[in-house]
């Protein structure tokens, strides 16, 4: 058997990076997309998501990748993946028309014996009821986390597979393609996978809510979060990678979509999903941990502060900023001047009356009252405390992620503010 | 939660207070008229919410551009008639903003509408009065929510203190009167229990807000900061320059608390600062001092 074609319809986050990896594994890929000024862009090397290594590996393996407008151009493909990103509403609920249209455009380019896989995020029962012969039909989990996109990619964990017949080994083609990534494979009926993928996020949802639960408990009692952390994490039950760090609230809309998924299925079928509102609920009070210390902390001993910004992407390393906490803090600071830096979002497009784009971090925190550090990009963990200190008017440092240095800014007369631990008041004027 | 028709500070054509003669309706009137807006203060002696004609005689007081607010109430509603008494008194406001459309309205409710075990309160907390007083406001916020016209904004009220109130229960009150005596302060318990006392004259400064943004929707007014019934009898001692007793008593009952998470108030009204604790009883002290 000759290597496989492999093709991937929808060049967003998901389906570039997939198509990257695929490609890095020795296959030749044809990446489709409608949108020829994309495709464009693509194959002259602007890549249009921001991943660490994903410009590298895409260089690197140029030669088997090829991109396209043209739908047809898949039919020289042995599998296609549908890898288009699925949009969410205001709700976190998945907006399916363009990933179904998309599908509708790709089925009568196929070979008599190509595979179709889906790769989205889609609700459970979305892949049965698809109008393709169920033998070559399969729904694959993805579990892209953005700025982690292409590690991940390359050396997954595992695939989940969705099947019509899960018992049936997989086509050779499929199996080969999912070999080369040496990694368990788990088929298993498609309501099953997709499911999976649902309870994946659900079981980080819950390591979140009992981190950021216990870290405002400890930021009350005087523990340190931090310090239990790494105990958790020695727990065979609770293990080393468990997502523990606490956070100000879910973001960037896949979790957001599962949760809501939940709830929706849970309501429709009569199962029992409280605790899912609780997530909810926990998340949405975290969005607001800055903007509460900041009233209870800065603003009763300064009435007009300038609040210097650093960060405006939902995480570090993305440029996106799908319910941003950053963006979210931003719209309630509306009474007062602020200065504002992030690597890769430009300030420009903030809707606020007193917006000063800074061209650095440094100059964000120039004059501030107080510094509101809010995505841990890792380029802010280089700013030095006696800097800050210098250019800053104010006294306060708020970092929820712990990007700085607690000790050394107390050192230089700071005080510091972050999630899961007490404050450390470095000078009487914050 | 709460938002706003208009983000600029606008001025009401004229203010309606209605029960203006009570302790809450009363600050929420001289509130306003320090705002230099036209106040009319309606009492029972100019409408009686419980006899048949106050729906029509309400609404020939009132004016299309008028910003009600309803405070008025027998409370606390402790038994079942109490709570059919202010279930009319409602309904007779409600028919006359039927006949004569407001505005503006606002109700001042009570935190007594959440569940008991809602902790921290946010306005996104069930509703699940446990008490008659409860029900009575919760019943009322329907009422209004379901037949009243134009935009309504529902202020839930933790426990009030101030010098003017006529009330002396367990708390603040109590206390600061029995220091001013040189009285013994008698806890439940160590006073271990905490809860979140509202200075009066911040609700009235919320109501003002509420009334220049056109707000609508549901805000909590509470500090944000609880507090132990032994704190406060402590602050109540101390404000009063006397030496007070302060007594603990056998425990008779489990130890509750409530705390309010007040994101909403700060996203709503940013500027605003509620009274610390220690400010508002020595307000109050020096108010029933005569001294202000």
């Amino acid at each position: 058997m000759s290597a496989p074609i492999v093709g991937f319809a929808g060049l967003t986050h998901l389906g570039l990076v997939s198509a990257v990896a695929v490609a890095a594994k020795g296959f030749h890929v044809v990446g489709y997309d409608s949108d020829a000024d994309l495709v464009r862009g693509i194959a002259e090397g602007r890549l249009p998501v921001l991943e660490p290594g994903l410009d590298d590996l895409a260089r690197r393996y140029g030669a088997q990748l090829t991109f396209t407008d043209r739908v047809g151009d898949l039919s020289a493909c042995d599998l296609v993946y549908i890898a288009t990103d699925v949009p969410t509403d205001d709700r976190g609920q998945s907006e399916l028309s363009g990933i179904s249209a998309l599908i509708e455009a790709v089925i009568p380019v196929l070979g008599p014996s190509a595979l179709l896989c889906v790769l989205c995020q889609v609700p459970p029962g979305f892949t049965r009821k698809l109008p393709f012969d169920p033998v070559r039909l399969y729904y694959q989990v993805e579990t892209l986390v953005f700025g982690r996109a292409v590690e991940r990619a390359v050396k997954p964990e595992r695939f989940i597979v969705g099947c019509a017949y899960p018992t049936r080994p997989l086509p050779a083609t499929y199996a080969a393609v999912l070999g080369a990534f040496e990694c368990p494979i788990l088929p298993m009926r498609y309501e099953s996978a997709e499911l999976a993928k649902i309870a994946i996020n659900c079981c980080l949802v819950a390591s979140v809510s009992v981190a950021n639960t216990l870290a405002d408990l400890s930021e009350r009692i005087g523990a340190d979060w931090h310090e239990i952390v790494p105990a958790l994490r020695l727990d065979r039950r609770i293990g080393p990678h468990s997502y523990l760090i606490p956070g100000l609230g879910i973001a960037g809309g896949n979790l957001e979509r599962d949760l809501a998924t939940v709830q929706w299925l849970a309501e429709a079928t009569g199962s029992e999903a409280s605790v899912i509102a609780a997530f909810i609920e926990n998340s949405r009070v975290r969005r607001d941990w800055v903007l509460r210390l900041i009233h209870r902390e800065v603003l009763p001993h300064k009435a007009n502060p300038t609040f210097g910004i650093l960060g405006l992407a939902y995480k570090e390393n993305t440029h996106s900023t799908k319910n941003s906490p950053s963006l979210a803090l931003i719209a309630d600071l509306q009474s007062w001047p602020i200065r504002v830096y992030d690597p890769a979002v430009p300030a420009a497009s903030l809707h606020h009356p007193a917006v000063i784009a800074a061209p650095s971090a440094i100059e964000a925190a120039r004059d501030s009252d107080a510094l509101l550090i809010m995505t841990p990009w890792p380029q802010f963990r280089t700013l030095s405390p006696a800097d800050l200190a210098s250019v800053m008017r104010g006294r306060a440092i708020v970092d929820p992620f712990c990007v700085l240095d607690a000790d050394v800014l107390r050192a230089a007369g700071l005080s510091y503010f972050t999630l899961g631990a007490p404050p450390l008041r470095g000078a009487k004027d914050v | 939660m709460i938002d706003h028709q208009t983000n600029v500070r606008q001025r009401s054509a004229r203010a309606v207070v209605i029960g203006a003669n009570g302790f809450v309706g009363g600050a929420i009137a001289q509130q306003l008229r320090n705002d230099s807006l036209p106040v009319l203060g309606i009492t029972r002696n100019d409408v009686d919410l419980l006899q048949a004609n106050a729906a029509k005689k309400l609404a020939g007081l009132l004016r299309t551009d008028d910003a009600v607010v309803f405070v008025s109430a027998i409370a606390p509603a402790r038994n079942a008639a109490t709570l059919m008494q202010n279930l009319v008194m409602a309904e007779q406001v409600i028919a006359a903003l039927a006949a004569q459309p407001v505005a503006h309205l606002v109700y001042i409710s009570s935190d007594a509408v959440y569940a008991d075990a809602a902790n921290p309160v946010t306005e996104r907390s069930c509703r699940q009065p446990s008490t008659m007083h409860g029900m009575m406001h919760a019943a009322r916020e329907l009422m209004l929510k379901a037949e009243a016209k134009g935009p309504l904004a529902i202020l839930r009220a933790s426990l009030l203190y101030g010098a003017r109130d006529p009330h002396n229960g367990y708390g603040p009150n109590r206390f600061r009167r029995l220091a001013a005596k040189g009285e013994p302060i008698t806890l439940f318990g160590e006073g271990e229990e905490q809860r979140d006392h509202v200075f009066i004259d911040d609700v009235a400064r919320l109501v003002s807000l509420v009334l220049a943004h056109r707000s609508r929707g549901e805000l909590n007014v509470a500090t944000g900061r609880s507090a132990s019934f032994r704190e406060v009898a402590e602050l109540a001692a101390k404000s009063s320059g006397k030496s007070v007793e302060i007594r603990g008593t056998p425990r008779q009952n489990p130890i509750t608390h409530r705390h309010f998470d007040i994101t909403a108030c700060l996203k709503a009204f940013p500027q605003f600062r509620y009274t610390p604790l220690r400010e508002g009883l020595e307000h109050a002290a020096r108010e029933s001092a005569g001294v202000l």
